[in-house]
């Protein structure tokens, strides 16, 4: 498996853990956009052998938190957004999306930025707990347990149905 | 009692088995715990099912664009060294395919368990077979069908040398290979309302499974005495 084409075997996946870090769908692909040429720049620094999955969503993931803080900042200075009004997000129009993903992904929004990410690797993404906790550098204990309150929170915003 | 992290590491397929049976036994006697089991299994479920269509559309085409190479203006020099013509486009489709059926799987994987152990768990991020499936995948023949719970299909060894093994269940039909010592699982198909009864032929009636081990067979399938002789080799 040569980069390149690991890269766009990739993408389809890339794209929905950019829908799972980010607000709406031109966001996600803005950031697997970033993603992509991030990844291109640094190829170098990927070793043929190890896993490029792996190497490609800790880009993303690193690029969506300097993102997120800089959004923070413009924030700060512009006027607040309207909180909590995240209900109304509407997939792209033409996006052969199920009803349930905008549904899902406000509820995703919902949780802190630490607790998305391991939802999003772990339930959606498929990861194990060892490999989200060596993707994230964080301890395996920390991984288990933002993933308990991720898990719960959620399941309170998504509601019974 | 069981605290969260120990109740969701064994949701997740995560526990050792002597660990697993220990927080099942629990669970199984504590219907509260139980309903949370179920209601989390189906938030995993309605995860999965929500995202699963963004892997099955087309890339955008500016994102395709940006990860060819050619098409790209952020190249470096060593990158530019290393370019190579790109590959047909079919093989990116031909993968996003394969994910859409493996997400499908999970979703159908909590339904095949029915509240027990789940039949298809994940291992190092790889969704590997489990609980009643594994055992059906070690010992059954299709040529001596059982009639309750899975069924095998054929088997065949896939171009890797794998032993490759099709099996249906209640609600889904798949494939899975050996591999290591476990049963990795290559695709998962829903199977159609009304479809599972009439779930009789080798490699189902659901043309992606069989156009799955169309891709993946070096050879033919094993006939009844082949297949004996190569799941006795396994134990």
């Amino acid at each position: 498996m040569d980069f390149d084409s690991g890269l766009t075997q990739c993408l389809p996946r890339l794209r929905r853990f950019a829908h799972s870090l980010s607000r709406d769908s031109a966001d996600a692909d803005d950031l697997t956009q970033a993603t992509i040429e991030r990844a291109l720049l640094a190829r170098a620094q990927w070793r043929p052998g190890t896993r490029l999955d792996s190497w490609l969503y800790r880009i993303m993931r690193n690029l969506w938190i300097d993102t997120a803080r800089s959004r923070a900042r413009s924030a700060k200075r512009e006027a607040p957004p309207e909180a909590g009004d995240s209900v109304g997000i509407d997939p792209r129009p033409g996006m052969e999306a199920s009803i349930d993903l905008a549904r899902i992904m406000a509820a995703m929004s919902g949780l802190p930025d630490e607790q998305r990410e391991v939802v999003a690797l772990i339930l959606v993404e498929g990861f194990g707990y060892r490999e989200t906790a060596e993707m994230l550098d964080l301890p395996i204990g920390t991984v288990s347990s933002r993933l308990v309150r991720g898990r719960n929170a959620l399941l309170d915003l998504v509601g019974e149905r | 009692m069981i605290d969260d992290e120990q109740f969701f590491a064994w949701l997740d397929g995560e526990l050792d088995p002597a660990e697993a049976a220990s927080v099942e036994a629990m669970v199984a006697a504590d219907p509260a715990l139980q309903r949370r089991a179920k209601a989390h299994r189906a938030l995993a479920g309605r995860l999965q099912a929500a995202f699963e269509p963004i892997v099955r559309e087309a890339v955008p085409g500016r994102l395709s664009e940006a990860a060819s190479p050619r098409g790209s203006e952020v190249i470096d020099f060593a990158a530019a060294q290393h370019q190579r013509p790109s590959r047909p486009k079919s093989v990116g489709l031909q993968w996003a395919a394969m994910a859409a059926t493996l997400a499908i799987g999970l979703v159908a994987g909590s339904m095949i368990s029915g509240g027990g152990v789940s039949p298809i768990v994940q291992e190092d991020g790889r969704l590997v077979a489990s609980g009643e499936l594994e055992q059906a995948l070690y010992t059954r023949l299709a040529s001596a069908p059982s009639d309750e719970g899975t069924r095998i299909g054929l088997t065949y060894r896939d171009k890797g040398g794998n032993l490759c093994r099709s099996f249906a269940g209640a609600g889904a039909a798949g494939l899975a290979c050996h591999q290591g010592r476990d049963w990795r699982i290559r695709g998962l198909f829903e199977a159609g309302e009304g479809q599972q009864s009439e779930f009789r032929m080798a490699s189902g009636p659901d043309p992606r499974l069989a156009e799955l081990i169309d891709a993946t067979i070096a050879g033919e399938p094993f006939d009844a005495a082949a297949e004996r002789q190569a799941i006795a080799a396994l134990r």
